[in-house]
């Protein structure tokens, strides 16, 4: 149960993670090889933060409010470690991974908030 | 250095310097504490010889007291750290007054008797090392709060100059001059793991906020610290000896009516005055799930058994400095948190080792000039800590296995092999050529510690132990990717050098 509880989290906020870099100019010409435009930009910045959103609201749903903080912060940190290697290694596969990591958080969900 | 002119230039220059002169010392102490995670996994990997049968507590417990009444009957106190499914050993201490020196054993649960187990500090080792670095306890601790100090002032100095934490979040540029990629990988490093980076060397200051501020309770208390960890809810008020002997009950009676009051066994014991008409035994239980590093306990009269006090609700100081040292130890975390944890700290230890190196590329002489004195030393200090203590590490390790079982001293010949190979490691990479350098001095740790396992496999070879031995594997290979990625840098630096070379002759 702990374990799906973090994976969890940590899948919703590699999801907002990545939109959130994809926000970035830098890192949206190195995956589409276009500028990122303006409605795109505030579509994948609300994406990105309601990803960290859900991840904090799952912690503290499956672990409580005291561990719950702690699981999400350390999250944040694991996830976007990941999207850093990806971006510099294999900037092509972010937008696949990113959105392939909800199908398998809905997929979590129910492990993660059995008790 | 010209003169500071800006706000950020001058944190720079702070952020610079306070890190580069306690940075050596700093990555000792994140690679060995962040080791302290899986201290007793370690312990127990060093200790092949216990086994996991579960034990009763209350039948240990007895056999534990009659070993201390036979070895230190008139001590100042006795504790017993009962065993458990992880730790199925009896830990007992013994000592004559507080001030020193405490004596120890581990016994058989089964026996009571010494347990017939190789000599070695385990896990311990490790764990005090990175708070007291194996100098003498005190000075240990004050040099450890010093360089915490250091690297708070380090890290909020860190975040004032780094111009563009969010625009450059997700940046690693790999493609462009080893500096550039240097920085960002400094940055990356100590900027995704912030939270923690601040939050574990806040709380490692508080866990020593008593030796580093003690003026309060001195004042307050005027020397009595006992009467003030009564009055803050640590710990229960202790009584004055009698002065005559009294009969004690036999412990396991004891602890058998500390498990029915708590529903669960203690995990330690402490006797006051054993022996002593009014001796006290205290039980400790495990902590309580929650943040918080509190443990419950219950003092018995020894000789009746009756229950004497609880430590209750602490108050909202000490509850606040236990969730701190709490968050630091992260006894909390099962094990998926406790990797998140490991993980932090080793981003913890790669912003230090990245800080250190980016210090000697920005200054790296730009072509085949020779380098200078200080960048001489930064750079063999560098090699020397950053690939040396790994190496030292890893021959901790293999001496546990590889060193005669029954040999005199076991435990400081693992300890000499720890400090004998960190300082080879160092002095060899010293005399080795800059280009080949790194790659040497990291491919030597990788090897070692990919012998971990084998050696493991020879000598024990038990199942149980197999998680261990796959972790100290990858441990080797990503060392072994290091080295890789080193060598393949200089190789990239090697021709343009040769083209400078050429340039200049022409």
């Amino acid at each position: 149960m702990t374990v799906s509880a973090l994976v969890l989290s940590l899948l919703l906020s590699f999801s907002g993670m990545s939109a959130l870099a994809l926000s970035l100019d830098r890192h949206h010409r190195a995956v589409f090889r276009t500028p990122v435009s303006r409605r795109r930009l505030s579509g994948l910045r609300a994406a990105g933060w309601s990803g960290l959103g859900l991840s904090c609201a799952a912690a503290i749903a499956s672990a409580g409010w005291s561990f719950g903080p702690v699981q999400w912060i350390g999250s944040l940190t694991g996830s976007a470690l990941a999207v850093v290697a990806l971006i510099a290694y294999r900037p092509i596969a972010l937008r696949a991974a990113a959105l392939a990591a909800l199908p398998l958080a809905t997929l979590m969900l129910p492990f993660a908030l059995m008790r | 250095m010209s003169r500071p002119r800006s706000v950020r230039q001058s944190m720079a220059w702070l952020h610079t310097w306070s890190g580069l002169v306690v940075g050596w010392v700093l990555f000792a102490i994140f690679v060995t504490g962040t080791a302290s995670y899986y201290r007793p996994e370690i312990s127990h990997w060093m200790r092949p010889e216990l086994s996991a049968a579960k034990p009763d507590p209350a039948a240990a417990a007895t056999r534990a007291g009659a070993f201390l009444q036979r070895t230190m009957p008139d001590a100042a106190g006795w504790s017993i750290k009962l065993p458990n499914a992880e730790n199925p050993a009896v830990e007992v201490y013994w000592w004559r007054s507080f001030s020193g020196p405490f004596h120890h054993a581990l016994l058989d649960p089964a026996s009571g008797e010494r347990a017939a187990v190789r000599d070695t500090q385990g896990g311990d080792f490790l764990y005090r090392f990175h708070y007291e670095l194996s100098l003498p306890p005190l000075l240990g601790r004050w040099i450890v709060s010093a360089c915490a100090m250091i690297l708070l002032i380090a890290l909020i100095s860190g975040i004032v100059t780094h111009r563009r934490i969010f625009a450059d979040f997700f940046t690693f540029r790999r493609d462009r001059s080893a500096q550039r990629g240097w920085l960002d990988a400094h940055n990356v490093m100590g900027v995704l793991a912030l939270p923690f980076h601040l939050m574990i060397v806040y709380t490692g200051l508080v866990t020593l906020s008593a030796m580093l501020m003690p003026w309060a309770v001195q004042t307050a208390y005027r020397g009595d610290i006992l009467r003030y960890y009564a009055d803050a809810g640590i710990m229960i008020a202790g009584r004055p000896p009698a002065g005559r002997p009294g009969a004690a009950l036999p412990l396991g009676e004891i602890v058998s009516r500390a498990m029915a009051a708590a529903g669960e066994s203690p995990e330690l014991v402490m006797i006051t005055h054993p022996g002593d008409a009014v001796a006290t035994v205290t039980a400790y239980f495990e902590e309580p799930p929650g943040l918080a590093h509190l443990h419950p306990q219950i003092a018995y009269d020894a000789t009746t058994g009756v229950e004497l006090g609880r430590v209750g609700e602490a108050g909202a100081a000490t509850r606040t400095g236990a969730v701190m040292v709490g968050l630091h130890e992260a006894h909390f975390a099962a094990a998926p948190l406790r990797l998140v944890f490991f993980l932090c700290g080793l981003m913890g230890a790669a912003t230090v080792a990245t800080g250190l190196v980016l210090w000697t590329v920005a200054r790296a002489p730009k072509n085949a000039a020779p380098e200078g004195l200080g960048l001489r030393l930064v750079r063999i200090l560098n090699l020397g800590t950053i690939a040396g203590l790994p190496a030292g590490l890893a021959a901790y390790f293999l001496a546990n296995r590889l060193l005669p079982v029954a040999l005199d001293a076991r435990a400081e010949w693992e300890v000499g092999a720890f400090f004998g190979i960190w300082v080879l490691a160092a002095a060899a990479s010293a005399l080795y050529p800059r280009p080949k350098a790194w790659s040497v001095a990291l491919t030597v740790p990788a090897l070692a510690f990919l012998a971990i396992p084998i050696s493991d496999a020879l000598t024990v070879g038990e199942l149980r132990f197999l998680g261990f031995d796959l972790a100290m594997a990858v441990l080797g290979l990503l060392l072994l990717l290091a080295a890789r990625l080193a060598g393949r840098r200089a190789a990239m630096r090697q021709p343009s050098r040769a083209n400078l070379h050429r340039a200049a002759e022409a």
